[in-house]
């Protein structure tokens, strides 16, 4: 039996001479679309998992952790976590959210799922309307006792200006972590292939850097992103034309 | 009248421009069924309610802006596909690009946007789920794509609205004029610019967070969902695509396919190219890959340019087309000067393939002696001049002066105008400026220049089935690299499989052809009836006449023999007569009887 392998996308190299060829079959392709019976998969079953190495135990998905430079802005992270929560895609009801800062840099917006949980400190009902899983970490919002958009108590607390709130019910939209498989994750692992890797990633353990991360608010996110990739133009301003009036 | 019960809301939004209205326009199963959406949906409109010989500038004229039935689900499907009548050509055309529009309209409830009728101030629209806004635009008339977008973020007050706007260049009506979505991406072919502007409509913005697209069996269609992702995410086709976007082709076609255009069709041949390309962008420029709704082969690669003139600009560039275009087709030496000037266009919200291919061919009549600087208003290009050529694609856009006026009206009109033995380097058939794919070298890009509805247009289809399937690929609004492309012989069977599960259809893979032929027999029923006949499916002079000099592909020339062979099997293959006109079986089989009198109308009128 074939082993299971990761899709190891970061270990990945794309020389020029296979892109060539990866190129040339596709205008082949192109050439001869009747004739091809599709561009097969290089695996018959495609097996995706983000449980760890081949061989080793699967680990619980604690903690999540962005690599925030590689996000392609695709969302296939809002897809999948709404689908998995309602059952259809729609976005405004994910509990992951893209954002984009001055169109240029796309950063991903999620809960860290701190230690301190300031959120559920934040919570002003008895017993508390969100409380974690002890088992997967997940924060899981009990919709009977959450007040819904007259409190939001929980929002304001967010260091991460994370939360959102559900555009029907006005509850804020918290991560439970899909009961310790995040489908965002698989889908980010899946979906960003070559030539950066995913953004996305699972861990058993925060370390701490969940913490740092928490305090980076979307904007400030984007700004650093902008600053690193953009270089002299952090803005993302149009340099050219500067004339748009008649005359000069 | 069905209601869909999946896939499809069966409301298509149409705005009245003249009384600042909006109401919801039904649309039914059967209806959907049968055109799909997008691009099909738009022929569609076209066909029921234009008469031959409608304009583009009329009142009631239409811009339909369409998302499909996979749009906004958890298929790879994220084009937005624009059906207008062009000023360019006089003709329907419809023109497809990327981003995240088309799912957006579908989160507020729409199968499509329908506008009509013409403002009397400047105007923007946004569309928050149900509702519609009218705003006033005369703060944004004047302002460039990318203002304009930013402006509408700022007074929406959300960051994750989507936007389509025109900039300078639709506003003043020159005809290579586009729309530009969400600051990045262009649905260019259709020359929808023009007609917003002279709609006064600035743009529209859209925001959808109220409505999920209904799923009749939702296990099936995720399986099928599925199965074509997994192609497009396991298969290796496209690693090159995701690495190097289009812009890599650039290197492919010149050095191994010998069809990159350079100077305006003169050669294949141009060694710069390894200072332009995918490959240079790659070393100096490119720092992200940006990415579609839900799309794993983020294509579009942005990048700075860290130094000299243009330090500091930020761009998409190069894609194979704009490269082409903007670079070896205009001699460009320097990646920087080359990105300015796809970047110009794209602010003032010019077609970058209409645009390059104007500015090419004045270069060369400019060599060739058939007009002289003073026809330009002094101004004198030369291959590889980067200010100058900046200077007349500001004036394209603000239709400054004589020259603007002049240059502004694409590379047909120009040279009919000029005359002087000039056709014979204008590079344009039904009136369209070719693409960036020279198709003595790239043979079977023919079919996709001459047969596709457009004209011109490179993104039709290579092949005979090919043009089907791309009809069908745009009417889904599924980009043709993530479906079609990579699917091939499959795309059928995946299709019918999807909108089985989706819209609760019973579309066997037969089905798939069915619809794809009769949306082209619609629209080349649109096309015959404004004179289009296979008189007119036919590539520049240039292409029968010039060997390539150089490159790959030295010596090759598209042969009358291969001209008669695509004939042949064009309209073969979808039940057109020798001429290429749709036969009244065709259209019966495809059931269209209701038109025949049109055609026998205008197959006399044109004598066919």
């Amino acid at each position: 039996m074939e082993e299971k392998k990761l899709p190891d996308v970061l270990k990945k190299e794309t020389s020029r001479r296979d892109f060539l060829r990866g190129t040339a079959t596709a205008a082949g392709g192109a050439l001869a679309i009747s004739a091809i019976g599709g561009i097969a998969p290089k695996k018959a079953e495609a097996q995706y998992s983000v449980q760890g190495a081949p061989g080793t135990k699967p680990y619980a998905q604690k903690y999540r952790f962005a690599e925030r430079q590689n996000c392609t802005g695709c969302r296939s992270c809002e897809f999948a976590c709404s689908l998995f929560h309602t059952g259809t895609v729609r976005p405004a009801l994910s509990r992951i959210y893209i954002t984009k800062y001055k169109d240029i840099v796309d950063v991903p917006v999620m809960c860290w799922h701190c230690d301190d949980a300031p959120c559920i400190a934040a919570c002003p009902t008895t017993p508390k309307a969100i409380q974690k899983d002890p088992k997967t970490n997940g924060i899981v919002l009990n919709e009977k006792i959450c007040l819904g958009a007259k409190c939001m108590k929980c929002q304001e607390a967010c260091p991460a200006k994370y939360i959102r709130g559900n555009p029907d019910t006005g509850q804020p939209l918290i991560c439970d972590l899909c009961g310790g498989d995040p489908q965002c994750v698989k889908a980010c692992h899946e979906q960003a292939g070559n030539p950066q890797g995913p953004c996305l990633m699972g861990r058993p353990v925060g370390l701490g850097v969940n913490m740092a991360y928490r305090s980076v608010t979307p904007e400030q996110a984007g700004k650093d992103l902008a600053n690193l990739l953009f270089y002299p133009n952090v803005e993302g301003k149009r340099v050219v034309p500067a004339k748009t009036k008649k005359g000069r | 009248m069905a209601t869909p019960k999946g896939g499809n809301f069966g409301k298509v939004l149409e705005i009245d421009l003249s009384k600042l209205t909006y109401k919801t326009r039904p649309v039914s199963d059967e209806i959907l069924q049968q055109w799909i959406g997008g691009r099909g949906l738009g022929a569609y409109y076209a066909l029921t309610e234009y008469k031959a010989g409608k304009k583009p500038f009329d009142e009631d004229a239409f811009v339909f802006v369409g998302p499909g039935p996979l749009s906004g689900t958890m298929a790879v499907s994220h084009r937005t596909c624009f059906v207008n009548i062009s000023p360019l050509t006089g003709r329907l055309n419809h023109a497809e690009c990327g981003a995240q529009l088309a799912s957006e309209i579908k989160f507020a409830g729409w199968d499509g946007i329908y506008i009509k009728g013409k403002a009397k101030k400047p105007t923007w629209f946004a569309v928050v789920n149900d509702k519609v806004e009218f705003k006033d635009a005369s703060k944004m008339w004047g302002k460039t794509t990318d203002e304009a977008h930013e402006m509408m973020i700022k007074e929406m007050k959300d960051p994750e609205i989507r936007t389509a706007v025109i900039g300078p260049a639709g506003e003043n009506g020159a005809l290579q004029a586009n729309v530009i979505v969400e600051r990045f991406r262009a649905a260019s072919r259709s020359n929808t610019g023009p007609v917003f502007g002279d709609k006064k409509l600035k743009g529209f913005a859209v925001r959808g967070t109220k409505y999920a697209v209904p799923v009749v069996d939702n296990a099936k269609f995720l399986a099928a969902a599925r199965t074509g992702k997994e192609i497009n995410i396991a298969g290796e086709a496209w690693e090159g695509l995701k690495r190097w976007g289009t812009g890599g082709l650039m290197e492919l076609k010149h050095f191994l396919h010998g069809s990159l255009i350079t100077k305006n069709f003169q050669t294949t041949w141009y060694p710069e190219v390894v200072n332009i390309g995918g490959e240079e962008a790659a070393r100096t420029f490119w720092k992200r890959h940006s990415s579609c709704t839900n799309c794993p082969a983020h294509c579009l690669k942005l990048g700075v340019i860290r130094d000299g003139k243009y330090r500091g600009l930020v761009a998409e560039s190069p894609e194979y087309e704009s490269g082409g275009l903007l670079g070896s087709n205009l001699g460009m030496k320097k990646f920087d000067e080359m990105t300015a000037l796809i970047e110009a266009c794209d602010a003032y919200g010019l077609d970058n393939i209409s645009t390059g291919g104007t500015l090419a061919f004045l270069t060369e009549a400019m060599e060739k002696g058939a007009i002289k600087p003073a026809d330009l208003d002094g101004l004198k290009p030369k291959w590889g001049d980067c200010d100058t050529y900046m200077e007349m694609i500001r004036r394209i856009a603000l239709k400054e002066g004589k020259a603007g006026k002049f240059m502004a009206q694409g590379v047909a009109r120009m040279s009919k105008q000029i005359g002087k033995g000039s056709e014979a380097y204008a590079n344009v058939v039904k009136g369209r400026e070719l693409a960036a794919h020279d198709p003595r070298g790239d043979k079977i890009r023919a079919y996709s220049y001459t047969m596709g509805t457009n004209g011109g247009d490179h993104h039709e289809g290579q092949g005979s089935k090919a043009l089907a399937m791309t009809a069908m690929a745009d009417s889904l609004c599924s980009c043709t690299f993530t479906s079609i492309l990579i699917w091939g012989a499959s795309t059928d069977k995946i299709v019918t499989d999807m909108l089985n599960g989706l819209c609760g259809w019973n579309m066997k893979p037969e089905d798939y052809w069915t619809t794809a032929k009769r949306i082209m027999t619609a629209e080349r029923l649109l096309n015959v009836r404004e004179g289009i006949s296979s008189k007119d499916d036919r590539l520049p002079i240039r292409m029968y006449k010039e060997k390539l000099p150089a490159g790959p592909k030295k010596d090759a020339i598209f042969t009358e023999e291969d001209q008669k062979k695509m004939e042949a099997d064009t309209y073969g293959f979808f039940g057109w007569d020798a001429k290429g006109i749709p036969t009244e079986a065709t259209l019966k089989a495809y059931g269209m009887d209701a038109f025949i009198g049109e055609l026998n109308a205008a197959k006399k009128k044109y004598n066919l």
